[in-house]
């Protein structure tokens, strides 16, 4: 029975049971599993993809949000692809953000997750500092980083001018080349010590035996990594990327605070430009194909991740 | 035609006077003692208050300057005792937090004269009520007191028919300023009360201008002399705060007040911008973006002026490092919470953009707050809001609303007694027009403009801003 | 010895980047505007709890506390209750459908708050649930889902089948095989969960930014968005409200992670 079920297991992505007292059973349980998530399932449903289905009804109208919406077919569609530079510039600043923000806050969380992994009082201490950033809610962040960027009289530029490095002390949130990397730093300081936690989670649940072992056959501390530790920790990398894309798109509450998207669309993603086409220009229509457009992305951006770390879902 | 356009300026510039004249009771009580009606008066718009009996100096029929009386209201009985409300319970909607304790008590008072009502206030901050609460308040039968911003949002909560016609409400024709209540009307309907009045002109510090021997620029010559001397002297020329686009253009209702010959030329042209039918590199607009150009070069502006946020440019004006701020009226009391040291030093005075000292107008006026009742609330909430508007805008109410927020309101019979709402005499001299910022209706178009000037002022080319906002627009609308 | 002076320098630099803003916010909160803004890293001239005595008068950010407590316990146990059923559920399924519905809830995951707030609000607004914090913990609830099940499934699945399979050979029933074998288990992962629900929660704005109006309900992000509206230019008062809202967080973070981390090196590995 119990290598049934492991075989079944094994087999399951492909091709389930069909015939036999092993697929019956199979089948049986299955129904129990799924009635357990039935649950999750209608909260999901409802309050969740219904909203969000409501979006495809208005991005074929041109709708005020107030009044009735108007049905105008795909012209929603053609007009962000052929006809609205800061779609696309807004587009390119939500790839600069999630790649900056992805690629340093995974790199970072896992080099400090490794520099933390020991339980040792000081680890400890200092993992309790770095996750420190994250309990605080976007707005209190955005002021605070509101407060330090600021160019003439912010702590940052007033210590950079300090010490000698003047042409370090840039205009942060005023640049429309810098205030983009500006925000992004501020995310990846928001966020990097939630992931070092879910990375030192990942990473106590490698047996020790294998660092080891590696140690008796001599590896350094690099080769250690890249043959335990990384491989290992991939599952993990995957979900901190995962979740990191998501929360770089989640960035709205932080970076509406903070630039409101300027100066001039500059430090905008998409999701504010979604909610500022909403609820600044009553274009609700033209914000929700905006919205159809930011899930594509997203689902692409996903898929391309996927491939790359080549996980097992 | 024309003489037309000249009675509506004037009227105009006589509102404005009004709002502004009854800060000063004391100065014109010292220079018009022997104001009597049809006696002779010497400064055109010159005013003894906004109470029913005051007095206006204007031209009679023979060409003279004389004390007339000035049918202020829209009737000539006196105004209104505030309407009874029935029971009942509604939402009053604003984004006003700093009012919320001078409204606190003045909604206790009204809650005594109406037992059994309850009024409660919902406040958002402002970003968020410009961008949701329309939505929120149509669904909502408790919230029957809303308020909007002048410009867009009302004009949104106009055409979706969210607010109530209040014309012929008599508040709305005794209680309140006649010539003030044109921010509330829609298609010649009053659907609202703008019940606040600003100043959006540059704050300046007295104590400094004094110091050094400065006089108040009066055209843009001046200012630009103004800031290469200011700069020179180590200052920072004006508190500008970049970062904050709200703020940082306010300037840009002075720039625009003068781009046309008549009001409805001004109208029309930001019309023609704000339906797309005249690009922003037009020339009128070229020629001002021009303007901010030349401030820049002339060093008007702090260092990194895109990234200043409204912190910051107030601390720069409130310890003393720059001699003006150029935002308004309402930033006076934030700047006295910094420093105390400012009560009493600071003057609004107006920025002429233009070098014609005899410009049209030569200072701003403004009125954010309008008070309406929201048409899908409740029947008997629509009664109470009603009773509750009345109630704000009874002299008494408005009068301890102006003082005890230090702003003044567009209600007939306040006494202003703060020292800060007295303190605008500077302004005094100045014609005054209505924000014309606000004429913009498209909120996307009117960013586009803001961000470019934004971005001359930043370092940019005046052709290269104007055409990238061109085409951002010519998209916006296509 | 590279690694040394690297781990020593990295740690050092990122422990320097955390302390100097939270060192700003804390002494901040203690001094005067002209003061914080003119000299922000400095000492106070003169330690003053004025900003603390003018925002904790009245006890609106006490009862905007507890509506943060109360919102984000439900909404935490809640999720960690639905999604883990779910997830076990999903990661035992043999049938392609166990894919499909890991597939439709990890979709949730690409479609972002922000876009769907319109349709949110008018159906919260049709079931009568703005204005309610248990609107709030529904929402909640719904939105929390995909990151939850998107991890406990994934957790669910690496613990090895044998273990199951002793268990369901004693004759264990589905939901038995859920409590008492996968949840033990999953005991680190779903400490980890809860602290990613019980942060993402904590700190949403989204929901109680559209839901919630009353200012009796409001929560405590919420009521920060008041605060910096209503001291837009003032951030010894904003910072004030800051570090009231942070320091029994603060203090919580320290009694969870004592038992999270050792309950993430205790036995779950060798299970």
């Amino acid at each position: 029975m119990s290598k049934t079920e492991a075989g079944a297991r094994k087999g399951a992505s492909s091709r389930p049971q069909k015939s036999g007292p092993r697929g019956r059973l199979a089948r049986s349980n299955d129904r129990a599993y799924f009635l357990m998530a039935i649950p999750a399932l209608l909260v999901y449903a409802l309050f969740y993809l219904y909203p969000t289905l409501t979006n495809l009804r208005y991005a074929f109208s041109e709708w005020d949000g107030l009044q009735e919406a108007k049905f105008i077919g795909f012209k929603n569609f053609t007009r962000s692809l052929t006809n609205d530079d800061t779609f696309y510039k807004v587009l390119g600043n939500n790839i600069e953000f999630t790649g900056l923000v992805v690629i340093f806050q995974t790199a970072l969380s896992l080099l400090f997750a490794i520099f933390l992994l020991k339980n040792t009082r000081a680890s400890v201490a200092l993992r309790t500092l770095y996750f420190f950033p994250t309990i605080l809610s976007s707005v209190s962040v955005a002021m605070v980083w509101q407060f330090l960027y600021e160019p003439n009289l912010g702590p940052l530029n007033v210590f950079l001018n300090s010490i000698g490095l003047d042409f370090l002390a840039l205009n942060w949130l005023g640049s429309e080349t810098i205030t983009l990397r500006a925000v992004a730093f501020t995310q990846v300081w928001f966020h990097t010590g939630q992931m070092m936690v879910v990375y030192i989670a990942g990473l106590q649940q490698i047996p020790q035996e294998l660092y080891e072992a590696a140690e008796v056959d001599g590896a350094t501390r690099w080769q250690q990594f890249k043959s335990v530790t990384w491989p290992m920790a991939l599952p993990t990398t995957a979900v901190v990327m995962a979740y990191t894309t998501i929360q770089s798109f989640r960035a709205f509450d932080l970076i509406y605070a903070m630039t409101q998207g300027g100066p001039n669309n500059s430090s905008s993603i998409l999701v504010t430009l979604i909610y500022l086409t909403a609820f600044n220009e009553y274009r609700f229509g033209y914000a929700a194909t905006q919205s159809i457009y930011l899930i594509v992305f997203i689902l692409v951006l996903t898929a391309i991740q996927r491939r790359l770390l080549r996980t097992r879902y | 035609m024309k003489k037309e356009m000249g009675a509506k300026t004037f009227k105009l510039m006589i509102a404005g006077l009004f709002a502004i004249s009854a800060t000063i009771v004391p100065v014109t009580a010292s220079f018009a003692a022997g104001e009597a009606l049809g006696t002779k008066c010497t400064t055109e718009g010159e005013s003894t208050g906004t109470k029913s009996t005051s007095l206006v100096c204007k031209e009679n029929k023979s060409g003279r300057l004389v004390w007339a009386k000035v049918k202020l209201s829209d009737s000539n009985l006196s105004p209104i005792k505030p309407l009874r409300a029935p029971r009942g319970s509604i939402e009053f909607w604003h984004w006003r937090a700093e009012d919320k304790a001078i409204f606190d008590k003045i909604i206790a008072d009204f809650q005594d004269l109406n037992p059994g009502v309850k009024v409660t206030q919902v406040i958002s901050n402002s970003s968020d009520y410009t961008n949701t609460a329309l939505n929120k308040v149509q669904s909502n039968p408790k919230a029957a007191v809303v308020t909007t911003f002048r410009g867009s949002q009302f004009n949104q909560a106009a055409t979706a028919g969210l607010l109530k016609d209040l014309s012929n409400e008599q508040f709305a024709k005794r209680n309140v300023i006649k010539s003030m209540m044109g921010a509330g009307q829609y298609k010649g309907k009053q659907l609202g009360i703008p019940y606040q009045s600003l100043f959006n002109n540059p704050v300046y510090n007295i104590e400094i201008f004094k110091k050094e021997g400065w006089k108040l620029p009066k055209k843009f010559s001046d200012w630009i002399s103004y800031c290469k001397t200011a700069k020179a002297a180590g200052y920072v020329p004006m508190a500008w705060m970049g970062a904050f686009r709200p703020q940082a253009l306010q300037i840009i209702n002075s720039s625009l007040m003068n781009t046309a010959s008549t009001d409805a030329q001004l109208n029309a042209q930001i019309a023609a911008i704000d339906t797309g039918k005249d690009a922003i590199t037009i020339k009128w607009v070229k020629d001002m973006a021009e303007k901010y150009a030349d401030l820049r070069d002339a060093g008007c502006f702090p260092d990194n002026p895109k990234g200043v946020t409204e912190a910051a440019g107030n601390t720069l004006f409130a310890t003393g490092k720059s001699p003006i701020l150029p935002t308004g009226s309402f930033s006076m009391g934030g700047i006295v919470k910094l420093n105390e040291k400012m009560d009493g030093n600071m003057g609004l005075t107006g920025f002429n953009f233009t070098d014609d000292v005899n410009a049209r107008y030569t200072g701003i006026t403004n009125n954010t707050f309008i008070l309406g009742i929201n048409s899908k609330a409740g029947r008997t909430e629509q009664r109470i809001a009603r009773a509750f508007i009345s109630y704000l805008v009874n002299g008494e109410v408005a009068t301890a609303y102006a003082n005890g927020t230090k702003q003044h309101v567009t209600v007939l019979d306040v006494e202003y007694t703060d020292s800060n709402l007295r303190n605008t005499a500077s302004i005094m001299s100045e014609r005054l027009v209505l924000a014309p910022r606000f004429t913009f209706l498209n909120q996307g178009v009117r960013d586009i403009l803001e961000d470019a000037l934004i971005a001359i002022v930043g370092g940019e080319t005046v052709d290269k801003a104007l055409e990238e906002g061109a085409k951002l627009i010519k998209q916006k609308l296509g | 010895m590279i690694y040394k002076v690297g781990r020593a320098f990295g740690l050092t630099l990122f422990s320097v980047l955390i302390l100097i803003p939270v060192l700003v916010v804390v002494l901040g909160s203690f001094k005067g505007d002209l003061e914080l803004m003119t000299k922000p890293l400095a000492l106070p001239e003169r330690w003053s709890f004025e900003n603390y005595r003018n925002l904790l008068e009245g006890g609106q950010i006490a009862n905007n506390f507890k509506n943060s407590t109360i919102v984000t316990l439900f909404s935490v146990l809640l999720t960690l209750f639905i999604s883990s059923l779910a997830s076990f559920g999903i990661a035992r399924i043999i049938h392609v459908s166990g894919k499909v519905l890991l597939l439709l809830f990890t979709m949730g995951l690409a479609i972002p708050a922000a876009t769907s707030i319109i349709g949110i609000y008018q159906l919260f607004v049709t079931l009568n649930l703005t204005n309610t914090l248990h609107g709030l913990v529904i929402i909640n609830v719904a939105s929390t889902l995909p990151i939850s099940i998107f991890i406990l499934s994934a957790f669910f699945r690496q613990i090895p089948t044998e273990i199951y399979e002793s268990a369901a050979m004693d004759g264990a029933k589905p939901f038995r095989l859920y409590r008492s074998v996968a949840l033990p288990l999953s005991r680190p992962s779903m400490g980890a969960v809860a602290i990613f629900l019980f942060v993402i929660t904590w700190n949403d704005l989204l929901y109680p930014l559209l839901l919630i109006t009353r200012s009796d309900l409001k929560t405590l992000p919420l009521a920060l968005i008041d605060y910096r509206g209503e001291y837009a230019i003032n951030f010894s008062m904003i910072f004030t409200a800051v570090m009231v809202a942070s320091i029994p967080m603060v203090v919580m973070y320290l009694a969870m992670q004592k038992s999270f981390v050792s309950g993430l090196t205790a036995g779950a590995v060798k299970g």
